[in-house]
């Protein structure tokens, strides 16, 4: 069976990634896939066949929107699987797009593979606990997890452009503020050093990014700082319900390790945790672990840092 | 104002144990309200302090889901609505399709809330299908909301940017849990919530000449958690030396 694949994102590098699962599970099948695209984004999309979707507002300002176009010209070239990329807008897109099109849907999967008429996968569930074996029915939807797949680079390659009109939505972006970025790429950072609440005070934290920065580190934390305490904002929190990372070194002071921290975590080379209490959960996820007051030990550690580059 | 919360009765992901082989233990284990559902409980209850009304909630689940639905009768929410089906077994799109008929009937709603995702599956799927399959208004992952006439305004939270959406009433909302902090109940209250209307719906009463939905999971294992587990105890100088040593071996340190 000769399949056609669909790589959608609203966001180019992550259409790029889920290109990349797209183009697998063309090859292993004989198929053939569709990098799309919105508005003016086609010169970024990687892929040698690429479609862009234009309507008389930016599709990619509204979720709705996307969707309610994507939902319109898959009904025309009914491609079996339309792959999306798991941001939070993606999920959206992609749950109007299984309830428009009538089709099953997953979120956050990975590892797909085509397996007679279905589309197989898998994703966390549990906070992590547990993984689960996904299979979909063809034709289907998936909302591939974020970060899972290498990002093809752009190609040469002219987009097809496709024009559909006006499209009406419910809602209205009144405004939209970029959250400052350069402060913190959590997602991309090689090395993280993470603080949760064994930090006492606001002003501890400067133990923390001391010790990032000698480390040439990003500085992330759990989610009770940033939600609860308000010491770092929301893009730092790491966890199930924040960012997920995947650095070299992922490295937990005074974090105890629940469930939902770790979840956001798994994908790290090592993980290394300091903490004064020995019974920490976060002990059972690391490799590595220092049982001791983070008062002593970064000191110690920033100390004994010095000493090896002088 | 009439809101509509939905909520799901989860296992408890923290109390959840494994067999030898990675088996998960679903039958008998501990169960919760979804974690985040609280979240969505919580801002109904403040909306309707500052707008009167009546707070309803509707949930998928097992007969044992009325714990979940008393918790949030506890916390202050007048009554509910029990669709009897388990959501463990069948689709993402039937479990918001289930909740939307509820919904519909028991019409009008100003607002339907969600939390963005569940504890245990947190697929985040069901409240944009949801807005979907009522051709309501959806905005989804809000961390502040604002009601005023018959429109909302609310503040949502993407992965690099923050927007503002209008939204006209009714709509669905779905809340990210920096919304608010949920409340505790009183012991009076959580006595209290077992006396407050809970009707018990079957999905053929509310969606006629249903067909079977089964879900996508073919099974379920435990993750495996290779890691070394190396642990340095002593004084501070000592181990974090023995933890850079440690770190510089795996080679993760900058040179």
């Amino acid at each position: 069976m000769s399949i056609k694949v669909w790589a959608f994102s609203e966001s180019a590098s992550v259409a790029n990634e889920v290109a990349a699962a797209a183009s697998g599970i063309a090859q292993t099948s004989g198929g053939s896939f569709t990098v799309v695209g919105l508005d003016e984004g086609g010169s970024k999309l990687a892929g040698e066949d690429k479609l862009v979707l234009k309507a008389q507002a930016p599709l990619s300002a509204s979720p709705e929107a996307a969707a309610a176009a994507l939902a319109l010209v898959a009904k025309e070239s009914n491609p079996d699987v339309i792959l999306v990329g798991s941001t939070r807008n993606g999920k959206e897109i992609a749950s109007r797009l299984a309830v428009k099109l009538g089709r099953p849907c997953a979120s956050d999967v990975f590892a797909v593979t085509l397996d007679g008429g279905f589309l197989r996968g898998k994703r966390n569930i549990f906070a992590g606990k547990l993984q689960a074996d996904m299979a979909l029915p063809l034709p289907c939807v998936a909302a591939l997890k974020v970060g899972a797949y290498p990002v093809l680079p752009a190609s040469p390659a002219k987009e097809v452009e496709r024009a559909v009109g006006e499209v009406a939505t419910k809602t209205r972006v009144i405004e939209k503020r970029e959250k400052q970025r350069g402060t913190v790429d959590l997602k991309g950072a090689k090395l993280i050093v993470s603080a949760g609440r064994g930090v006492k005070k606001k002003e501890d934290l400067t133990l923390i990014s001391d010790l990032a920065a000698a480390l040439g580190g990003a500085v992330g934390c759990s989610r009770p700082l940033s939600s609860d305490m308000g010491w770092l904002p929301e893009e730092h929190h790491i966890g199930l319900t924040g960012v997920s990372v995947h650095p070299d070194l992922y490295l937990a002071v005074g974090i105890s390790g629940q469930l939902q921290h770790v979840a956001g975590i798994k994908d790290s080379k090592v993980i290394a945790a300091i903490n004064s209490d020995k019974s920490a959960p976060m002990f059972e996820a690391s490799d590595y672990g220092v049982v001791g007051d983070l008062y002593a030990v970064i000191p110690a550690m920033l100390k004994e840092l010095g000493g090896r580059h002088r | 104002m009439r809101i509509a919360v939905c909520v799901k009765h989860a296992v408890d992901e923290t109390e959840l144990k494994t067999d030898s082989a990675g088996n998960p233990q679903l039958k008998g284990a501990a169960t919760k309200i979804s974690t985040f559902d609280k979240n969505a409980v919580e801002e109904a209850l403040r909306l309707k302090a500052s707008h009167s009304g009546e707070v309803v909630i509707v949930t998928v689940g097992t007969p044992e889901a009325k714990k979940s639905m008393k918790e949030a009768l506890a916390m202050g929410a007048d009554r509910g609505v029990l669709v009897n089906a388990d959501p463990m077994s069948m689709e993402t799109r039937r479990t918001s399709e289930l909740l939307a008929a509820a919904i519909r009937k028991g019409a009008p709603y100003d607002l339907v809330l969600c939390a963005e995702g569940s504890s245990d599956n947190y697929s985040c799927l069901v409240p944009p299908m949801l807005g979907e399959q009522l051709g309501l208004p959806y905005v989804g992952y809000a961390r502040k909301i604002e009601v005023s006439g018959q429109s909302a305004r609310v503040e949502r939270a993407l992965e690099d940017s923050v927007e503002v959406i209008e939204a006209p009433l009714p709509a669905v909302v779905s809340v990210v849990s920096e919304i608010n902090e949920p409340r505790y109940p009183t012991l009076i209250q959580i006595m209290q919530a077992g006396k407050k209307p809970m009707e018990e719906v079957s999905p053929e009463a509310i969606l006629p000449g249903l067909t079977a939905a089964p879900s996508f999971v073919r099974g379920m294992k435990a993750q495996a958690m290779a890691r070394k587990r190396v642990v340095f105890e002593g004084p501070p100088d000592e181990t974090a030396k023995k933890l850079l040593d440690a770190l510089a071996s795996e080679g993760v340190l900058p040179r």
